[in-house]
């Protein structure tokens, strides 16, 4: 029996439909342009799903939880948090307290990349989260493709593996003036289930997220050449490169390192550019960030398209798990320089193991 | 317009072909894996018999089939060459493709031209008992089914990616009374090490080789045999291209092209070889010999000319060939049987000597291929021999683009029947295209493939 706490974002989503993006601060608005709420519908899909009823489920009052649960046909609950109306941030991070405090096993939300990060933020990484997807667009890793593999997910928690998922922050204001900012927030537990075809390969190679890294992280330490400068982005696969080689990562941001010694932690544009002026023979290693997996352009701001040209297109090295590839069909690449997105090309080469890269196909939005 | 050109089994060829004779330099030895000094017989008796030695040193033109063998050979053999008209009208080909059809033989690939004489000649010495390992399933049937004819026992060590792929091909060898082991097991101490550093691995040729080498060592009554790489192996392979010079001359045809994919080598060398002396000669010069090998595994393209072990453990002597080093594990490609580290000495020299042109295709391209074959063709070939209708359908496009009229002749190694798991991979859009990171590994000089 798994005990899971349950929450919705009851005015997620409602942006979309009314040419809003996202719907931070402005529920208000979105209603008074005619939207409606999306997200509980979404939700009441996922558990309507679930095949059986051996979840125990922690909730909140009415909008934010209880509702949708009488919905889905779900009738044992029990109701840990009465949030204020209209719901905000401050009652999501509080239900997710309460429910901690309960000792759930899993949080189980349904929202967008907002709530994911003020889920989070309460969360951490005690237990695993899971989002149902409802926002207007999800950059997150933490979302379950459709309701449906979120109701497979929540039914196996107990058995299946969990790994690291990119949590972004989305800059809503900024996003509704046109500009996408998606920086790297930080890294959840999600449960998943690893693609499986009878031929048995997929299981082989995405079985362990860990085993992945590691032979990621041997075979850039193997490669690395005397005295170049290599930058190394953000996220959980290129930080285990760094702890090869017996280095502190910056998790969520840039480092720079040269002859096996940190030379810039937590580096800026301005920093990565004066080290290239120092050491012109560099590479730039990173992994692709987020649901979509951007290779350029999310997440690993700090490696501007000045930064890219400095070191040399040539010198990208891009590194990622069978896993988070085989979740990405096709990998993005916006880094905000059109000609240097075009640059890149139609496909990349991606590194997934010890001596074993794969070729993946890239799209360039818009 | 004949569809395919059969030979009587009174035609078939009744002597093996060795191209060491018709080399302009003799091949470089291979060395004592402990001593770095020329192997001599005597090194490796404890696993192999000495005809066979024999023949893997040889430098004759010609070694006589014995009659034992070649009437269990006509089970099968001649094997029929095609002449793919259905392919062709597809491509809207200027090109004439023909393939030698290898799946006929009763495991359904070309493994047994040679597990039929290694039994024979392990038999003759008092060998009861084989230890072997398979990558994709294909040779551990077809020692399989030698040995019973033998009245010997089998120990086969199978990949154990393959072996979860593929269950019926552990059945097949049930069948024909040996036993299939996925490696790397706890049976060996070379499988136990990998074991235990990797419990999870998907296992590699170069593992298994280690453990069967292992086996036979430790049992006085039991030999090694390989299914591939070696030179005896690719002497026994040579049958099929000498039938197909003998089926094409009925039509008062030569190849412009000759292709075949590469996992050890064998059944390339198999077909190739024949034209490969006739180019090296000067009989035939223009021909245009093409090795296909996966990208994943590119051991011709993007390996190194060196010596280097034939298995992770370094039991067997360092042999001059290309590399990717023999601790590189490839990814599991669905093509089991091209997961090798290394190519048969022969092949690699005649690569670094320009007498053979070495392609790769990434796996999504070679089943792509493989899907159109079948649906003009029929067959549904292993995702093996599916590189080499990749690179067929490639030269017979090229023809199109130019309105040649070349000769197109490819080695079709095996059917795919136990393989379905792999197409419906494809179908799903499951599989990864793989790709070796060569110019990453190139950058860093120092560190180049382990090599002896
Ligand atoms: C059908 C088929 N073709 C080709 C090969 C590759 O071996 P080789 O290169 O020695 O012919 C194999 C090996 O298992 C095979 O099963």
């Amino acid at each position: 029996m798994t005990t899971v706490g349950f929450l919705v974002n009851p005015i997620a989503g409602m942006g979309g439909a009314v040419a809003l993006a996202g719907t931070d601060g402005q529920s208000a608005e979105a209603l008074r342009r005619g939207a409606v709420p999306r997200a509980a519908d979404r939700a009441v899909q996922a558990l309507s799903a679930l095949p059986g009823q051996d979840v125990e489920w922690c909730t909140c009052a009415a909008p934010m939880g209880e509702d949708v649960l009488a919905a889905a046909g779900i009738d044992h609950y029990t109701v840990l948090y009465r949030p204020a109306v209209p719901t905000g941030a401050a009652d999501t991070k509080a239900a997710c307290r309460a429910f901690l405090a309960a000792g759930v096993d899993l949080v189980v939300f349904c929202g967008g990349d907002r709530t994911a990060r003020d889920v989070f933020d309460a969360v951490g990484r005690e237990v695993p989260i899971l989002g149902i997807p409802a926002g207007v667009k999800m950059y997150s890793a933490v979302f379950a493709v459709n309701p449906a593999a979120a109701a497979d997910l929540i039914h196996r928690a107990g058995e299946v593996p969990c790994r690291d998922s990119e949590v972004m922050d989305v800059d809503e204001e900024a996003y509704r003036s046109g500009r996408l900012t998606a920086r790297l927030y930080g890294y959840a537990c999600v449960p998943y289930i690893a693609e499986r075809t009878q031929g048995g390969k997929q299981v082989f190679e995405q079985q362990d997220e860990e085993r992945a890294k590691n032979d990621i992280a041997a075979f850039i330490a193997e490669i690395m050449i005397p005295d170049a400068l290599y930058i190394i982005g953000a996220g959980s696969t290129t930080a285990r490169i760094m702890e090869r080689l017996g280095l502190l990562p910056t998790l969520l941001g840039v480092d720079a390192v040269r002859n096996g010694e940190v030379v810039a932690r937590n580096a800026d544009e301005r920093t990565l550019l004066t080290l290239l002026d120092e050491h012109p023979r560099a590479k730039i290693v990173v992994s692709p960030i987020g649901a979509q997996g951007f290779v350029l352009g999310r997440g690993n701001q700090q490696i501007s398209p000045a930064v890219i040209r400095k070191a040399g297109l040539q010198n990208l090295i891009v590194v990622a798990t069978p896993g988070k590839l085989a979740a990405t069909p096709l990998l993005y690449v916006d880094s905000g320089d059109v000609a240097l997105d075009r640059e890149v090309g139609d496909s990349l080469q991606v590194v997934s193991g010890y001596r074993i890269a794969q070729r993946k196909r890239i799209v360039h939005p818009e | 317009m004949q569809t395919k050109i059969l030979l009587d089994e009174g035609e078939m060829p009744k002597r093996w072909y060795n191209i060491q004779a018709d080399l302009p330099t003799p091949m470089d030895p291979p060395l004592h894996p402990a001593t770095g000094k020329p192997a001599v017989p005597d090194d490796l008796r404890h696993i192999f018999p000495m005809e066979l030695i024999r023949q893997e040193m040889s430098t004759e033109r010609y070694t006589d089939i014995p009659e034992e063998v070649r009437d269990i050979l006509t089970l099968w053999r001649p094997s029929p060459l095609y002449r793919a008209k259905k392919l062709e009208a597809a491509l809207k080909t200027p090109a004439k493709i023909y393939f030698k059809w290898e799946g006929v033989s009763p495991p359904g690939s070309h493994k047994p031209n040679t597990a039929i004489p290694q039994a024979y000649y392990n038999r003759e010495e008092g060998i009861e008992r084989l230890a072997t390992e398979t990558g994709a399933g294909q040779w551990g049937s077809s020692l399989a089914f030698a040995t019973g004819l033998f009245d010997m026992e089998c120990t086969v060590y199978m990949v154990r990616s393959s072996y979860d792929q593929k269950p019926y091909r552990k059945s097949m060898m049930q069948v024909y009374g040996a036993e299939c082991i996925p490696s790397p097991s706890e049976k060996t101490r070379s499988g136990q090490a990998i074991l235990d550093r990797d419990p999870d691995t998907p296992g590699s040729l170069g593992i298994a080789i280690s453990e069967a080498v292992e086996d036979a060592a430790a049992h006085e009554n039991t030999n090694y045999a390989l299914g591939s790489v070696l030179n005896h192996v690719c002497l026994h392979q040579t049958i099929i291209g000498q039938e197909a010079q003998q089926q094409l001359a009925t039509v008062d045809t030569y190849p412009d092209v000759v292709i075949g994919c590469v996992g050890g080598g064998t059944n390339f060398a198999g077909l190739s070889f024949p034209f490969a002396g006739a180019k090296m000669t000067g009989k035939h010069p223009e021909t245009d010999i093409v090795a296909v090998e996966p990208a994943a595994c590119p051991t011709l393209t993007k390996g190194l000319y060196a010596y280097d072990f034939g298995d992770v453990a370094g039991l067997t002597p360092l042999m001059r060939m290309f590399t990717l080093g023999h601790d590189f594990v490839p990814p599991a490609i669905h093509a089991g049987g091209l997961r090798y580290h290394g190519a048969s000495p022969l092949v690699s020299r005649l690569v670094q000597d320009g007498v053979v042109r070495p392609v790769a295709y990434r796996q999504n391209e070679v089943f792509e291929a493989a899907v159109l074959f079948a649906r003009t063709e029929g067959i549904v070939v292993a995702p093996e021999a599916a590189h080499a209708v990749k690179a067929a359908v490639d030269e017979a496009i090229k023809c199109r683009e130019t309105g040649e009229e070349k000769t197109i002749l490819f080695n079709n190694s095996g059917h795919g029947n136990f393989d379905f798991s792999s197409y419906e991979a494809y179908f799903a859009g499951m599989l990864v295209d793989y790709e070796y990171p060569a110019e990453l590994i190139k950058e860093s000089l120092s560190r180049l493939p382990v090599t002896g």
